[in-house]
């Protein structure tokens, strides 16, 4: 196995992986685009278009390629020089950049793996002195606990999928509801966070497909609330956007304009005073 | 208007013939909301019931407010809006936009309202046969302050101005934002500059920037433009004015767009340099339909100091950079930018621009058309309320004498004129006429009147000159 990586001049996240590499004794080929590695990054651009994720900004670096797995952003490198396949889903490519490292999803990878995850956690920021911005859903709340217990999060944003009685048919599978309570009570807990939910739809059981509806959206603050014991948590309830859904059932789903989440903010007020609504 | 030392207050002219009668609603200075008849007694009194402003509705309700939020942390928000009926019992109240957490202060919502709010079935909050405001269901279009930052504006902390419309359970249903409509406010670069170093920062809370200062909001309502097929007066769209960038603006109701705007510079168009440079403006609002001069746009053109611009001797970093020491009540068809009425210090009979001081207001103020042709116009900065004709007449004067102990002026931020109607808690009162006093012979006990003791005539003495060569250019001259 031969691993290559795309890197951009002056890169610090390209700097801590080609670092991680030579620590571990992994030989590595490094083509740096804005250098001598231009037309090598260009070709491999080409032929890898769909797996390359471009940002606001542009493609985010570092890329690492082994032949035949490819890996983007500083994170998801990490994981799978420490642990292979095992991190998969705990990182994406993120889009912050500086120090800040997001794309971390508490709850999107296998928590038997949870030793190995908190390790790449502990290499980015505490080896590398990065500040860590991660997501959750509730799920793999033991994970969310030991990384607050060992310091590791900067920033943890948290995605209150819905009311309790659909939160299982919104996470689309089954879920411990004392997990995602527990959750909520450690997420207050960190330096800095936030509580999130994107009006989603969802299929009713009469097979129609509807948006959550504002007094699901208030029974969610509610919810909220009795499990943080406050009604003052930062709280953003969003628009759902079904271009970027990856669902075939709600793609085809007409979005909801944008004033029409004054009244979900309504709604959610009345259990959480600080909501406020995402702007197109 | 510059006072004397001694003056009278309360009514001081009154020409029943003439005026267009009814009783006046105003906030006495840290009184309250205080309703007077054309005679200036005191018909009703809503002890500390805040007013920014008061503003009456058929059947004896008054609008205004039971608080405004502590000054260290806050700019000018009012704690709620409140309707409020005869006997001083609270019908519909409105504080639901911002929960507040003010160091020392009780945890509270609040509605940060301020300078404006209009109920449905009336477009400017003003009598208008056949629009009277609904009392008992409707919705209300509030004006409510917001912190936020947008770096595209400044890199400092905005106090924006927001617009809200609740139904009447309180439920916000619309909203609206300046400051995501910067770029279409037409800032030239001068001005972004000045802008982002320095938007009219306040010290409330820390400092924040009060940009645009929106003092005025309104619906237009029914119009003739809208009727002939201009899209621009739908008559839901809403004009608004902000104080510090002396721009007078509609925005589409249905999009957030806005579709017709003056200001910030009067320089680039004939049209506009006739209107000349508006300053600090309030009130700017349509004349509706159903009152004389519907569909044009009347604004008390305060002059004083504002603006974002070039800089210059008066205004060495660009802040404020637009100046004059008079006011102007201006009538403009919003078409043809024509001015079709206008109440100037020359039209009150000052000569300009040596006396020109004598009608100012450099802040606060308003102007309402009433069903006659007849406007009143508050000259806030000095408590003054007066009623003048179409030709200029003055039929009705009242000086407040209410002047305040914690900020010592008897300030009247905006009046309203309203029909007997409106109260029927009360008799249709008796109008006696006060003829302006002859203030050349007007004297104090103890005063002597005019009239030498003796007159002295000095031969060769040639008669006096017009006003062609005083220190300064004034009257006709001037006008040269």
């Amino acid at each position: 196995m031969s691993f290559t990586i795309y890197t951009a001049t002056g890169c610090t996240r390209c700097k801590i992986i080609k670092q991680l590499m030579n620590e571990k004794g992994i030989a590595f080929e490094e083509q740096d685009m804005k250098a001598e590695g231009k037309e090598a990054f260009q070709k491999f651009y080409a032929a890898n278009r769909k797996a390359i994720f471009r940002g606001p900004d542009g493609v985010e670096f570092p890329l690492l390629h082994d032949g035949t797995t490819l890996r983007q952003g500083i994170g998801a490198c990490v994981a799978y020089l420490l642990s292979g396949t095992k991190l998969d889903g705990f990182f994406s490519v993120g889009t912050l950049h500086k120090e800040w490292v997001d794309g971390i999803h508490v709850s999107g990878g296998n928590p038997e793996y949870t030793t190995e995850f908190l390790a790449a956690l502990q290499y980015i920021k505490k080896g590398n002195n990065m500040k860590l911005q991660m997501d959750t859903n509730g799920l793999n709340s033991a994970i969310l606990e030991q990384i607050l217990a060992q310091d590791l999060a900067d920033v943890v944003i948290m995605n209150v999928l819905g009311p309790k009685e659909l939160y299982s048919q919104l996470a689309g599978k089954a879920v411990d509801i004392d997990e995602v309570e527990k959750s909520l009570s450690l997420v207050t807990k960190f330096p800095e966070y936030k509580l999130q939910t994107t009006v989603d739809p969802v299929v009713r059981e009469d097979g129609e497909i509807s948006y959550l509806s504002t007094k699901e959206i208030g029974a969610t603050a509610k919810f909220i609330a009795e499990a943080t014991g406050s009604m003052k948590n930062p709280y953003l309830v969003k628009l759902f956007k079904p271009k970027e859904c990856k669902d075939e059932r709600f793609k085809t789903i007409e979005a909801m304009p944008a004033g029409t989440l004054l009244s979900y903010r309504t709604a959610a007020r009345a259990h959480q005073v600080f909501v406020e609504i995402e702007k197109n | 208007m510059s006072y004397p030392t001694v003056y009278p207050t309360g009514v001081t002219v009154y020409n029943p013939k003439k005026a267009w009668n009814g009783f006046t609603i105003f906030q006495a200075r840290e009184q309250g909301a205080l309703l007077i008849d054309m005679n200036g007694t005191e018909v009703n009194f809503w002890q500390g019931l805040h007013g920014f402003p008061n503003k009456m509705l058929p059947g004896g309700y008054v609008f205004g407010h039971l608080g405004e939020r502590n000054n260290n942390f806050g700019m000018q928000d009012q704690t709620d809006l409140v309707q409020v009926d005869w006997e001083g019992n609270v019908v519909w109240k409105f504080n639901q936009y911002e929960f507040i957490e003010d160091p020392g202060e009780e945890p509270q919502w609040m509605a940060r309202q301020h300078h404006d709010y209009q109920r449905e079935g009336n477009p400017v909050g003003y009598y208008v046969p056949g629009m009277e405001p609904l009392v008992d269901q409707g919705n209300t279009l509030i004006l409510v302050h917001k912190n936020v930052k947008n770096p595209k504006i400044s890199d400092k902390l905005l106090l924006d101005d927001v617009i809200i419309e609740v139904d009447w359970e309180g439920n916000i249903v619309w909203e609206w934002a300046c400051n995501e409509h910067f770029d279409e406010l037409g800032f030239d670069e001068a001005a972004k500059n000045i802008l982002f170093r320095n938007p009219n920062m306040r010290t409330s809370g820390g400092g924040m920037g009060d940009w645009m200062h929106i003092n005025s909001m309104s619906v237009l309502g029914p119009n003739r433009f809208y009727d002939a097929g201009d899209e621009r007066f739908h008559p839901d769209n809403i004009i608004i004015d902000g104080r510090e960038t002396n721009i007078i603006c509609i925005i589409c109701k249905k999009t957030g767009k806005i579709v017709w705007k003056l200001g910030p510079n009067y320089d680039s168009s004939e049209d506009l340099k006739k209107i000349g440079w508006i300053i600090g403006q309030h009130h700017a609002h349509m004349i509706p339909k159903g009152l004389p001069g519907e569909g044009n746009i009347l604004v008390f053109d305060n002059g004083g100091w504002a603006g974002y611009g070039i800089p210059n001797p008066s205004s060495p970093t660009g802040a404020k950079n637009a100046l004059r020491d008079y006011s102007r009540v201006l009538e403009i068809d919003p078409t043809t930018l024509k001015i079709v009425w206008q109440y100037t210090p020359a039209e009150a009979g000052f000569l300009m621009p040596t006396d020109a001081e004598k009608f100012y207001s450099p802040y606060i103020s308003s102007a309402q058309r009433l069903p006659n042709g007849n406007t009143l116009i508050t000259e806030g900065s000095d408590g003054r309320i007066f009623e003048a004709t179409a030709d200029h007449e003055l039929v009705w004067e009242y000086i407040s004498p209410y002047k305040g102990e914690k900020m010592p002026t008897n300030m009247v931020y905006r009046a309203y004129r309203l029909p007997y109607e409106w109260v029927p808690q009360v008799e249709r009162p008796v109008e006696v006429a006060i003829e302006p006093v002859e203030v050349t012979t007007f004297r104090l006990p103890g005063a002597a009147p005019m009239g030498a003791k003796k007159t002295t005539v000095i031969e060769g003495t040639r008669p006096y000159q017009g006003d062609k060569a005083l220190c300064v250019a004034a009257g006709d001259e001037a006008e040269e």
